[in-house]
């Protein structure tokens, strides 16, 4: 009698769990993510229900700035976010995960650039994003950390989010480029990965908020919680993101 | 001039951050590897005093070094601070030793006196090579430090560490050396 009550609560357990399952893919659904180029891989792999809309995290920040539906705005850099909860337009920002920066070379490596300060020393093409990218503001700071700024000299192309400087150097149309090391790893089989030093390295962090205006803030706040649940954190592992930063 | 920039040095304050803005992005450069290794050298006292590698009496080279390397990370973070730069902080890295490096006194020291060689090359040259003068005094300073560390860790295998001309290296090459532990 015992088995069976057991069997039938370990039944009702499972059902239950699927429902909620099933719920929390209905409701996010309906949700509309602007994210940062970066994590375009990640979150369709994640959660393929919500209505996203990928670019760099400024371009976003203006969009909602102007009125754009979103429900969440998922920022590589937190002045995106906080700019915009100091303008009470979105909610508090949460951080999520973080990132490391790389530079990549066509795997045919024209430039012959074996480490980073061979951007300075070799005549490169170089590519990165706009100051106001955060990749193209991790990349300067990088640069500057090195003290290697006069190769913004050599750059080429400035391009609007990491993803464009990405294909621009798996395409060879430039001889080396910074991106996030997630990006480097979408693209393995035609570029090459330099190191950045670790004491190089700047401090990147992605923070997510609630957009002020949603109508849908509940299943927002639904879909952050599960971002930062273990099944969230284990889809950004896997695409090479790094645990929430400690504190 | 020499006797207050070398009193400044000495004392607890950060007379190097009032001059920061002075200093170029190569200078900066070398106050960040600086700090990031420094952070890197305190972890190595630390697990090697933790794994009681020496005990006793001889443990206290090992603190020395500790409170050291905290005393230069502030330092060189006051400098970056001061040039409205963002300093590293210790948690921003994972550090690597080899697996055996904590096993016994002798792997401790090597791996130690390892780290530290690279540093002091770094900081000679930037002794050398950085254009303020106050910064110069500073690094002249790690590099003496560095060295006296050196001695000591030396000293616990009954060695000596007394070199000539210790060699001075360019950043890349000191960074290279150092790439494998700070993660």
């Amino acid at each position: 009698m015992r088995k069976r009550l057991t069997l039938v609560v370990l039944a009702l357990v499972a059902l239950a769990s699927s429902a909620s399952v099933t719920a929390a893919g209905s409701q996010s659904a309906s949700l509309t993510v602007y994210a940062a180029a970066s994590l375009t891989d990640v979150f369709r792999a994640f959660d393929p229900a919500p209505k996203y809309s990928f670019a760099g995290s400024n371009t976003l920040e203006t969009q909602i700035r102007n009125g754009a539906p979103a429900d969440l705005f998922a920022s590589a850099a937190p002045l995106n976010t906080q700019r915009l909860y100091k303008q009470e337009l979105v909610q508090k920002p949460v951080t999520f995960t973080s990132n490391r920066l790389a530079l990549i070379i066509p795997t045919s490596n024209p430039a012959g650039i074996t480490s980073i300060y061979d951007l300075k020393r070799k005549p490169v093409k170089l590519v990165v994003a706009g100051a106001a990218v955060p990749v193209g503001a991790y990349t300067r700071t990088v640069l500057r950390k090195m003290g290697m700024s006069s190769v913004l000299s050599k750059v080429v192309s400035q391009e609007t989010d990491v993803r464009a400087v990405t294909s621009k150097v798996a395409l060879g149309q430039a001889d080396a480029g910074f991106v996030y090391v997630t990006d480097a790893r979408a693209v393995a089989d035609r570029v090459k990965v330099v190191r950045i030093p670790a004491w190089a390295q700047p401090r990147v962090r992605y923070e997510i908020a609630v957009v002020s205006s949603s109508t849908r803030k509940a299943a927002a706040h639904a879909w952050i919680k599960a971002l930062l649940s273990v099944r969230g954190q284990t889809a950004l592992k896997e695409y090479g993101f790094l645990p929430l930063p400690a504190g | 001039m020499t006797t207050a920039l070398g009193l400044g040095v000495a004392s607890a304050s950060s007379p190097w951050a009032a001059s920061a803005a002075a200093a170029t992005e190569d200078d900066l450069a070398f106050a960040n590897f600086g700090a990031s290794t420094e952070f890197l050298v305190k972890d190595f006292y630390s697990r090697a005093l933790e794994a009681r590698v020496v005990s006793g009496v001889r443990a206290s080279a090992l603190k020395r070094g500790k409170a050291c390397a905290a005393q230069h990370a502030k330092a060189l973070s006051d400098l970056l601070v001061g040039a409205g730069d963002v300093a590293p902080l210790e948690e921003d890295f994972e550090f690597a030793w080899p697996a055996k490096t904590f096993k016994t006194e002798r792997e401790a020291v090597s791996t130690g006196a390892g780290v530290l060689r690279a540093l002091l090359g770094a900081y000679q040259t930037a002794a050398a090579t950085v254009t303020e003068p106050s910064h110069r005094i500073l690094y002249a300073s790690l590099t003496a430090s560095v060295g006296q560390q050196l001695a000591e860790l030396a000293a616990l295998q009954g060695a000596r560490a007394v070199e000539p001309f210790p060699v001075a290296t360019d950043l890349e090459t000191a960074s290279d050396a150092l790439e494998s532990y700070l993660g």
